[in-house]
């Protein structure tokens, strides 16, 4: 197998490798982009076990329709289409997938450490506030400080103008910000 | 310095670094089967894909070749049975009326007979 772990490919040129079954460049594809799967995920689940499932779900959509994407060098917006419909259609999703929920028992039973725990109520805490915002504030803020899109990138996957992504992300951290305390700002230079 | 930012490391899926490869390994197993069966049908569509245009060149050449060589093998016998049936006959002097009372089996009456050779004359 191929490794995609040097300089990094353009995202058409490992479509196009993952069109062909190439393994290397789908992983290199969830790797890239997991985490942006997972922020709008949990964005509109509010759960990040549920944001997870899927998110791995999406994926997996995503390589069955492969061939259907016309811009691959816009992966990033048409997979977060597919998180979006996969999250929509969550109940349905969990139903088939009830076998799972043994392995998330599981999962939870490994997390009981101290610092697993401490992780965790912090974890609930995040989820907690930002369940008190709106569906797009809540895609925004994760995609801006969480995978540190641009306003331009986050514009153009949800459809919405940059104006408005700036003016969502604004409400977004005031919000968070008097819900959570100052303790939750990250130290990061302007971007 | 500080640009109002929120720390979501808690809630990141990267920050676990080993949890993160199970993420990954994770969905690299689902999708291993559809990779093998894309992978399958690249290598059959891909070996079409690479020799079409040669193979087309040279259907189409065979397909020229072949038309060509079936008008002229047409042109060719429709010349032999034309001189099978009248040109042997002029070729030796017969007049071409009474070659074709030969060719037709039919016998002419004496009248005409006596016509074509006066006219032949």
């Amino acid at each position: 197998m191929a490794s995609y772990r040097g300089p990094d490919l353009p995202d058409a040129l490992l479509v196009e490798r993952a069109r062909r079954g190439d393994a290397g460049a789908f992983e290199a594809l969830v790797r890239r982009h997991y985490r942006a799967a997972f922020a709008v995920a949990l964005a509109l689940l509010g759960n990040a076990m549920d944001a997870e499932d899927v998110s791995q779900d999406a994926f997996i959509r995503a390589l069955e329709r492969l061939d259907e994407i016309r811009r691959p060098e816009r992966f990033a917006a048409w997979l977060l289409q597919i998180v979006r419909n996969r999250a929509r259609n969550y109940h349905n999703y969990r139903r088939v997938r009830s076998a799972a929920s043994l392995e998330e028992a599981q999962a939870q039973s490994d997390e009981d450490t101290a610092d697993a725990a401490e992780r965790s109520e912090l974890r609930a805490e995040l989820e907690s506030a930002l369940s008190e915002l709106g569906k797009t504030q809540r895609e925004v803020v994760l995609l801006h400080d969480m995978e540190s899109w641009k306003h331009r990138e986050i514009a153009e996957a949800l459809e919405i103008s940059e104006g408005m992504s700036r003016q969502h992300l604004m409400v977004a951290r005031r919000a968070l910000r008097e819900r959570l305390g100052v303790e939750y700002l990250k130290e990061h230079s302007n971007d | 310095m500080t640009d109002g930012r929120t720390d979501f490391s808690p809630l990141d899926p990267t920050e676990d670094a080993e949890r993160f490869e199970d993420i990954v390994a994770s969905i690299s197993d689902a999708a291993a089967p559809m990779l093998a069966a894309r992978r399958a049908r690249a290598s059959v569509v891909g070996q079409v894909g690479l020799w079409w245009k040669p193979l087309l060149a040279a259907a189409v050449i065979t397909g020229i070749v072949s038309v060509g060589a079936l008008l002229r093998y047409q042109a060719s016998t429709r010349t032999i049975a034309e001189l099978e049936e009248v040109g042997i006959a002029e070729a030796i002097g017969v007049p071409s009326q009474i070659a074709d009372w030969v060719w037709s089996d039919e016998a002419p009456t004496t009248a005409e007979l006596l016509w074509a050779l006066e006219e032949e004359s």
